[in-house]
């Protein structure tokens, strides 16, 4: 066969690996993003929101939801969050901050960023269950913008939900209806509500599905995907158009499974990631992932927004306590726990956790976990040193040799720590 | 009492704490670690126990770097540095607070690693002053009892608490009255004095130190020390491990006339309500005293209340003291100098304090150039 040939093939092979829906997910964000912004200055409500805060009260109110972490990884991956962060320095914000939360409000003060700012928020909703460091950024945001700030408070939960944290959720979801009654005028239509959450949770379902997809070998995509393809569950879930979204993201995905199509040429290792992307090096990482025959079948992250226990006669209740039981608001072991059924269910040769410097809540205990993962299922584990979005913090030849010959000396061997 | 004896003791226990810690735990003494101010240290005083209060040291970090990394405050890493090495074991516990999100994961990880007998965790909200979140923090102020009494093996009594809260309150009403005489008579006792009384209250029981306070303040309120004209300074942040930076404000002729600090004034705030139940009480004391930044700002505005406390001691400057890595007051940082500059014309600088890597110099000549531009004003 001629040159040409070969790379016919090559480019054939991957069209066929290739995943369709990434199309579709584009013209849906960007429908979003064009719509959030043309509300700007409209009667219309937008408000900012935290990623692990409830969000389908706003949808049933009507009222944009805007994403300052969704936005935030896309600043990342468009290598322009240094600037943002740089601007938010230069007011005063330490470089030890969350370069989400420096980078946002560098891009409220420059309009700066790839889509020239997020439009005006008429109000904000923050809820701790990712991380404190939510809070103190919405209140300055608040104090900027002088818009009104609600806070769904979630504290940390060891162990089983207790009653009384599970009781101030449930007065607090009850509150933040009212306060949306009063901020948009509109009353609470517990019909609509109900749908709306159905909704979120029939699409949240489908993600768990697509995701679960990566179980067979080879996996029909890498986590590297579905931190692309879980923008829209993280963004708009309670609407009828990301419901639509993943029935045609999983119907693409069950074909690949059953034509065998994987997301590599050629899979070797199956690794499960721990932690927020590393944003502006997607790309870098994915060539070298492929180049290793190492697929990242899982992650704790886009799982995240997977829900479970739902009971539909109580949707406020049932709501709540899924709020406060995310990843991030639980201990330690609970954690583990996580990992290790992720780990089994995906059938992992180990595991790489980013040490992510700007989300402590994150990050913090990883140390702990690596080990506790070691002793509970024998696979090796690796901790690069990283910050999603802020690259100045990032070593990329350093990261780069440690992955490598973690998957050629550990992964190869199957020696645990 | 000798005032000036007093301070020195009180100074020698600050610089290091911890071999009196060791020596009252000789005496028979029970003394369980806590680490931030919201800890509800009267159910642990009713039950026998001697809270004391861990504040990090100045040391190079052997241990703790294979359980945290290094972009996390060093009071976490250093004191668990010192319980990884077994140097803490004259404790019987240590108990945790959910502050911010180190402080969180850190009780994991000491549990995990570095463990003693009775391991104590106190969840708490972030909408302090709130009506919402009350029936909330009294149900866990009951929780953590249980803890504490399932650990010694026995009940604590109502009237025990009661009688605790009596002794921490009047605690509270002498460090307000050190304050108050100071305010009222500048260069009666100077801030590193005054700081240093109050934070030996933290390495021994509570009716002891309430009795060094009421001899101070008795003592004190005899007449006035003159003393010569010093730059009056804020000093706001969390803790302050040394007594290093008030120490150098004198060396430069300045002084901390007032604080908004984790180990001074926001200690002491607010009262314990002895006529209601001691959950109820305790509950209620923490939900409205003065909020910790790593709370949500729904009783007061941070900045509203360090311009009052400003213009009240009159303060020529604010100096910000501050763990590295420390988000909850990292955040607040643009806006307090903000308006501190703007609506009062009062200039701040900022320090961070790293403990692994103090420099006692830098932190001298970042002060000296700070209080030179306020002379010079
Ligand atoms: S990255 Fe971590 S610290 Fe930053 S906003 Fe998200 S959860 Fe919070
Ligand atoms: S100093 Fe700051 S980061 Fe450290 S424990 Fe206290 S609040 Fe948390």
């Amino acid at each position: 066969m001629s040159s040409d040939g070969n790379a016919d093939a090559r480019a054939a092979d991957k069209e066929r690996r290739r995943i369709k829906s990434t199309e579709a997910m584009r013209d849906l964000m960007v429908k979003y993003y064009t719509e959030a912004k043309a509300a700007e200055g409209t009667d219309k409500h937008i408000a900012w929101i935290t990623s692990g805060a409830p969000v389908e009260p706003l949808i049933a109110f009507d009222v944009i939801p805007v994403y300052p972490e969704n936005h935030g990884a896309m600043c990342g991956a468009a290598h322009m969050n240094v600037e943002l962060c740089e601007a938010a320095e230069a007011r005063g914000f330490s470089r030890d901050l969350c370069s989400y939360a420096r980078g946002d409000i560098g891009s409220a003060l420059t309009k700066g960023g790839p889509i020239g700012g997020l439009p005006r928020p008429t109000f904000l909703i923050a809820c701790n269950n990712i991380c404190n460091t939510v809070f103190k950024w919405y209140e300055e945001l608040s104090r900027f913008f002088g818009v009104p700030l609600f806070i769904y408070d979630t504290p940390f939960v060891r162990g089983e939900l207790p009653a009384h944290i599970a009781d101030y959720s449930l007065r607090q979801m009850k509150e933040y209806i009212s306060f949306l009654e009063k901020t948009t005028n509109k009353e609470y239509d517990e019909q609509h509500f109900v749908e709306v959450a159905a909704k979120s949770l029939f699409a949240s379902g489908l993600w768990a599905e697509v995701l679960a997809c990566n179980q067979h070998r080879p996996a029909p995509m890498t986590c590297f995907d579905a931190f692309i393809m879980m923008a829209p569950i993280v963004t708009l879930r309670g609407t009828q158009e990301v419901v639509d979204f993943y029935q045609g993201l999983l119907a693409e995905m069950r074909e690949r499974v059953e034509q065998g199509i994987g997301i590599l040429p050629s899979e070797r290792y199956r690794v499960l990631w721990d932690n927020i992307p590393v944003w502006y090096e997607l790309r870098n990482l994915g060539r070298l992932f492929l180049e290793l025959e190492t697929c990242l079948v899982a992650d704790t992250y886009t799982s995240a927004w997977t829900f479970e226990d739902v009971d539909p006669s109580d949707p406020l209740g049932s709501m709540s306590k899924i709020y406060a039981e995310v990843y991030l608001n639980i201990n330690l072991e609970r954690m583990a726990d996580k990992i290790e059924s992720l780990a089994a269910r995906f059938d992992v040769d180990g595991m790489i956790m980013h040490s992510n410097r700007s989300c402590k809540p994150y990050s913090l205990g990883q140390y702990d976990l690596a080990k506790e993962f070691t002793r509970r299922t024998g696979k090796p584990t690796l901790v690069i040193e990283a910050d999603h979005t802020d690259s100045r913090w990032y070593n990329r030849a350093e990261v780069e040799t440690r992955i490598r010959d973690f998957v050629e000396n550990l992964l190869g061997g199957g020696v645990g720590l | 009492m000798d005032v000036q004896a007093t301070v020195e003791e009180c100074l020698e226990l600050w610089r290091n704490p911890y071999p009196q810690l060791a020596r009252l735990r000789e005496e028979g003494e029970r003394p369980v670690a806590f680490f931030c101010s919201y800890t509800p240290e009267e159910i642990l005083h009713a039950a026998g126990l001697t809270p004391v209060r861990l504040m990090g040291a100045v040391r190079t970090i052997t241990h703790a770097d294979a359980h945290l990394q290094p972009y996390c405050c060093s009071l976490a890493r250093t004191d668990l540095d010192m319980a990884l090495a077994g140097e803490l074991g004259f404790l019987e516990g240590e108990v945790f607070v959910q502050t911010c999100d180190t402080m969180m994961r850190l009780s994991d990880i000491w549990r995990r690693n570095a463990g003693l007998s009775f391991h104590g965790d106190l969840v708490l909200p972030i909408r302090m002053g709130e009506e919402i979140s009350l029936p909330f923090i009294v149900e866990e102020v009951r929780r953590f009892r249980k803890q504490v009494e399932s650990f010694i093996g026995r009940e604590i009594w109502d009237d025990a608490i009661e009688e605790s809260m009596h002794v921490y309150n009047r605690n509270r009403r002498l460090a307000e009255r050190l304050y108050g005489l100071r305010r009222e008579n500048p260069g009666i006792l100077d801030g590193l004095s005054a700081t240093a009384c109050l934070v030996a209250g933290f390495w021994m029981r509570r009716d002891k130190h309430n009795e060094l306070l009421h001899e101070l303040v008795e003592e004190l309120g005899k007449g006035r020390i003159s003393q010569e004209e010093r730059v009056p300074l804020l000093v706001s942040g969390s803790v302050c491990t040394m007594p290093d930076l008030p120490e150098l404000l004198l060396e430069l002729g300045a002084d901390m006339v007032d604080d908004d600090l984790c180990c001074g004034h926001r200690y002491f705030d607010a009262f314990a309500d002895e006529s209601v139940s001691p959950e109820e009480a305790l509950a209620k004391r923490m939900w409205e005293r003065v909020n910790c930044p790593a709370k949500h700002q729904c009783i007061e505005d941070r900045a509203e209340r360090l311009m009052r406390q400003v213009g009240d001691c009159g303060a020529k400057g604010v100096v910000f003291y501050l763990q590295s890595f420390c988000e909850p007051h990292l955040f607040d940082i643009p806006y307090l100098r903000g308006r501190l500059q703007e609506e009062l014309g009062v200039p701040s600088l900022v320090l961070e304090s790293e403990l692994q890597s103090f420099s006692r110099g830098q932190l001298r000549t970042r002060l000296q150039a700070f209080i030179e531009t306020i002379r010079g004003v």
